[in-house]
């Protein structure tokens, strides 16, 4: 080339093949390099001389060799080029340059190969940044590796039921949880609908809750019960949310929650129970000594009744002062044994000051003979909604403890006012009424401020051991709060203490009605109708009889349910009517009459009962009862009501 | 005849060879797991982390196609996996055909391999960092809008496919390998093909196979690179045909 001159087009091309901005190399077909450029030299810091009749694999890096040999030379071979393959050159000084190398066969016209035509880019830069690319690239993938181990962790570890579900309820996706809280494994769950597992009480509702559940997440738990492996009923509260075609959904595993709630309340009822029968028991003194006093009047006047010269008219007197006593008795033993009774909490609707009316004699036994209780209860109704049960303990409650307050002698004053609002009371806010205020006042020693705030406290007591148990004002105070009120106190030493108990009061006529008293329905005089009397007790029985017989009615008495089903028979025997005891050995008077109706429903039965736990607590089932201790007359017109005359 | 490409290529390769035998012989041509149409998913990284893996397939094909008695004919690193089916398998093949084959690619003592230790593990190191078969991966990906789409289909759907990562794993198994033990009791007739000037199987190892392999014949052709049955097609036939 040295020898000749050039031309000016040969010139600027030879200039462009030796300074082109890229590597050019020709190859023989043995792969020995023929022909090199000014550029690629220069990159690999060699003279353009040093480089022809090397072979083009001795400028490579061991892998490049080998991927070489074993890629790109098969590649070249079949095809007859290959493109922008990442190799990296060998330098003179020993250190690489990244390139991207294009190769192309040129052959002759019988297809034989001539040459090589090897053109080499620079790829230092683009290398660089694809390394970054690629380390960014890792390091973002590490990232989201360990997000979704994260991820995956709170979905292993979690003790909720974690699942992935389509919307019709077929688990596509669940965690571990369900194999410790339900006894199924995965695989036993995948592909099959969580309503395969659920209750069959609970499908609709459960369909239900979870229905628009596409349109907006499932906020408020759903709760159902899903079938443990070993075929008990577990129950879960669901929340849950749609997202991308799946619902996403958390269950809380809350039998224990309600296995504990049940404990609770049993608990509770103990409690209230517990409390009751304190009252109870403060009552009971109070009534025994009331009940003596009764019992000497009616003692007294008996001895006057036998009395043979007794004028008609002091005879008049001592039998209506009997009467009295018994109706005085009557009621008080029914107000202790109504007190007494064990009862579900049953808020209803009443009226407190008639309420206050019917206990206050009983808070009078409570209160004893030197505590004057005064009484303030104004005449317009005063509705509240709470358990009467557990309001008349509250007022026994604090009675008792204004007496000890008082040490058995002073003024209780009772009082029933309305209150617009609620005032504040150990640091609740106020609260708009209108309340029922009823307080209770004494003029005792008063409660010293240091332990003014624990008097409310279950079990707190300031009484000698075996006077109190500590359950009477927290009772009262448990009361207020579940019935959404309150209870305040205020005291003074040396003058006295108020409790107040508020209660929030119905608005208009919400609440039962006062039930208007049925009027008399004339003389009790039977006909000659037959009744079977069925009794057990010899006395009764005889007096019963011997009533009935003077009012006209015809009796057979049989001694028990049993026998009286025996003197029926099938079609009543003739009997008008059936007024039986209801506590009697063998099947009692409630089964008797059960039996009755269904055999023979034209015969009417009429139960009387002077307390039983049945009637309290299931009802009269529906018969007519007469409670004890009766009067002839009350007998006399219910039978004369329920048999009518026969003319 | 069983065909068996080596590492980097796939069935791809016997283009220029396997058809000059169709008239004599029922020609076998497979894909390695990871090579061309094979199925990636039925890569088990145990199994084939040793080339016993890879020999328990040819067994299987070749029973699979009811071959006994018949040539096997295996490039470089399937020139070993033929001779291990062998031994599993001995009514397969009366005659191996091992093309640049190689029994262990590390130099020991009194044994030239063609690779010091330190450029297996500059190969190792590379396999980990693997700069070109990274561009390879991503070349799709970089060139899926440019000017020339095609030379990203050149590059992953060319005519010698091979899965990236099992490639990466193939080359890990094959460059650690040493089968040199087994070459001593092959019965079946051999004929090693070997090239002038090979970087991968150096004309010591070819030499090494000869003496170690007690039927066998040595073919030196006269072609550089590693790859004859591509670079040499006519005069690797000829060897063949000689041999047989």
């Amino acid at each position: 080339m040295s020898g000749r001159t050039l031309g000016p087009e040969t010139e600027d091309l030879e200039d462009l093949f030796e300074n082109a901005p890229c590597g050019y190399a020709s190859a023989l077909p043995n792969g020995r390099i023929s022909k090199v450029n000014h550029t690629l030299s220069t990159w690999l810091g060699y003279a353009s001389g040093d480089l022809v009749g090397r072979r083009f694999l001795d400028l490579l890096t061991i892998a490049g060799k080998v991927y070489y040999e074993t890629h790109f030379a098969p590649l070249l071979r079949i095809k007859g080029f290959f493109h922008e393959v990442a190799l990296d050159l060998l330098k003179a000084d020993g250190t690489v340059l990244p390139v991207l190398v294009n190769a192309v066969v040129r052959k002759d016209g019988d297809g034989s190969a001539r040459f090589i035509r090897i053109t080499v880019f620079n790829a230092s830069e683009r290398r660089r940044y694809e390394r970054q690319l690629r380390d960014l690239n890792q390091a973002l993938e590490a990232r989201v590796a360990e997000r979704t181990r994260a991820l995956h962790r709170a979905w292993r570890l979690s003790p909720d039921l974690l699942v992935v579900a389509d919307t019709e309820g077929c688990l596509r996706s669940v965690n571990a949880a369900w194999a410790g809280l339900l006894g199924r494994e995965a695989p036993d769950l995948i592909g099959r609908s969580v309503f395969d597992f659920t209750h069959p009480e609970d499908v609709a509702a459960t369909k239900a809750a979870f229905a628009g559940i596409v349109t907006a997440p499932l906020v408020t738990p759903h709760e159902f019960r899903l079938r443990h492996a070993d075929g008990s009923y577990r129950r879960f509260s669901w929340t849950g949310a749609f997202e991308d075609g799946e619902v996403y959904a958390t269950g809380r595993h809350t039998t224990a929650e309600h296995e504990q709630a049940a404990a609770l309340a049993r608990a509770e009822e103990a409690l209230r129970q517990s409390q009751k029968l304190e009252a109870v028991g403060q009552l009971t003194g109070g009534v025994a000594h009331d009940f003596n006093n009764l019992l000497t009047i009616i003692r007294s006047s008996v001895d006057f009744l036998r009395r043979p010269d007794l004028p008609e008219e002091r005879r008049r007197r001592y039998m209506d002062a009997v009467s009295d006593t018994v109706d005085r008795a009557a009621k008080l033993t029914g107000q202790l044994l109504a007190f007494a009774r064990r009862q579900a909490l049953n808020p209803e609707a009443f009226d407190v000051g008639e309420r206050l009316r019917s206990v206050g004699e009983m808070l009078d036994t409570v209160t004893g003979a030197r505590i004057r209780v005064v009484a303030e209860i104004p005449d317009a109704p005063c509705r509240v909604r709470a358990d009467v049960s557990q309001f008349e303990t509250a007022l026994v409650n604090m009675a008792v403890n204004a007496r000890d307050a008082m040490d058995g002698q002073g003024v209780l004053t009772l009082r029933l006012e309305r209150a617009g609002t609620l005032p504040p009371i150990r640091g609740h806010a106020a609260a708009p009424g209108p309340f029922a205020s009823v307080s209770l006042t004494d003029t005792g020693g008063g409660i010293a401020p240091e332990q003014i705030d624990r008097i409310f406290e279950p079990f707190f007591t300031t009484k000698e051991i075996g006077k109190g148990t500590g359950l009477g004002l927290s009772q009262v105070f448990g009361f207020a709060k579940q019935s959404g009120g309150d209870v305040a106190v205020e005291s003074e030493v040396g003058r006295g203490t108020t409790f107040r108990l508020y209660l929030p009061m119905l608005q208009g006529g919400a609440g039962e009605e006062p039930v208007p008293e049925c009027k008399d329905e004339g003389f009790p005089t039977g006909d000659g109708q037959r009744v079977l009397v069925v009794e057990d007790n010899i006395e009764v029985g005889r007096f019963a009889t011997q009533i009935l017989e003077d009012f006209g009615y015809r009796t057979t008495w049989s001694a028990n349910a049993e026998d009286a089903l025996e003197t029926l028979g099938d079609d009543g025997a003739g009997f008008d009517v059936v007024f039986s005891d209801v506590m009697m050995p063998g099947m009692g008077g409630i089964a008797l009459a059960r039996i009755l109706r269904s055999r023979m429903p034209g015969l009417p039965v009429l139960l009387a009962s002077g307390y039983s736990h049945v009637l309290a607590q299931d009802g009269a089932g529906g018969f007519e009862v007469l409670h004890k201790p009766y009067s002839a007359d009350q007998l006399g017109r219910i039978l004369g009501r329920m048999a009518p005359r026969r003319s | 005849m069983v065909f068996a490409h080596g590492f980097g290529c796939d069935q791809n390769m016997w283009r220029f060879v396997a058809p000059a035998f169709e008239d004599r012989y029922r020609t076998v041509l497979f894909d390695h797991i990871g090579a061309g149409g094979s199925d990636p998913a039925a890569f088990d990284a145990v199994r084939y982390a040793v080339l016993d893996g890879y020999a328990d397939d040819v067994v299987a094909i070749c029973r699979a196609v009811s071959v006994t008695g018949g040539v096997f004919v295996g490039h470089s690193v399937s020139a070993m996996i033929g001779i291990l089916a062998y031994k599993k398998a001995p009514e397969l093949f009366e005659s191996l055909i091992l093309i640049c084959p190689s029994p262990r690619y590390l130099d020991d003592t009194d044994y030239v391999g063609g690779f010091s230790a330190a450029q297996v593990e500059e190969l190792l190191d590379f396999l980990d960092d693997n700069q070109i078969g990274w561009s390879q991966a991503m070349a799709p990906a970089i060139m899926a809008h440019a000017d020339r789409p095609e030379l990203g289909e050149e590059l992953t759907d060319s005519f010698c496919r091979m899965d990236p990562a099992i490639a990466k794993r193939f080359a890990r198994t094959t460059f650690l390998s040493d089968n040199r033990a087994d070459l001593a009791d092959v019965q079946a007739r051999c004929l090693v093909i070997q090239c002038a000037e090979d970087i991968l199987a150096p004309a010591e190892v070819g030499a090494y196979m000869h003496r170690h392999l007690p039927n066998s014949t040595l073919a030196i052709l006269d072609t550089t690179g590693h790859c004859p049955n591509l670079s040499a097609p006519k005069e690797t036939i000829a060897a063949i045909e000689a041999f047989l």
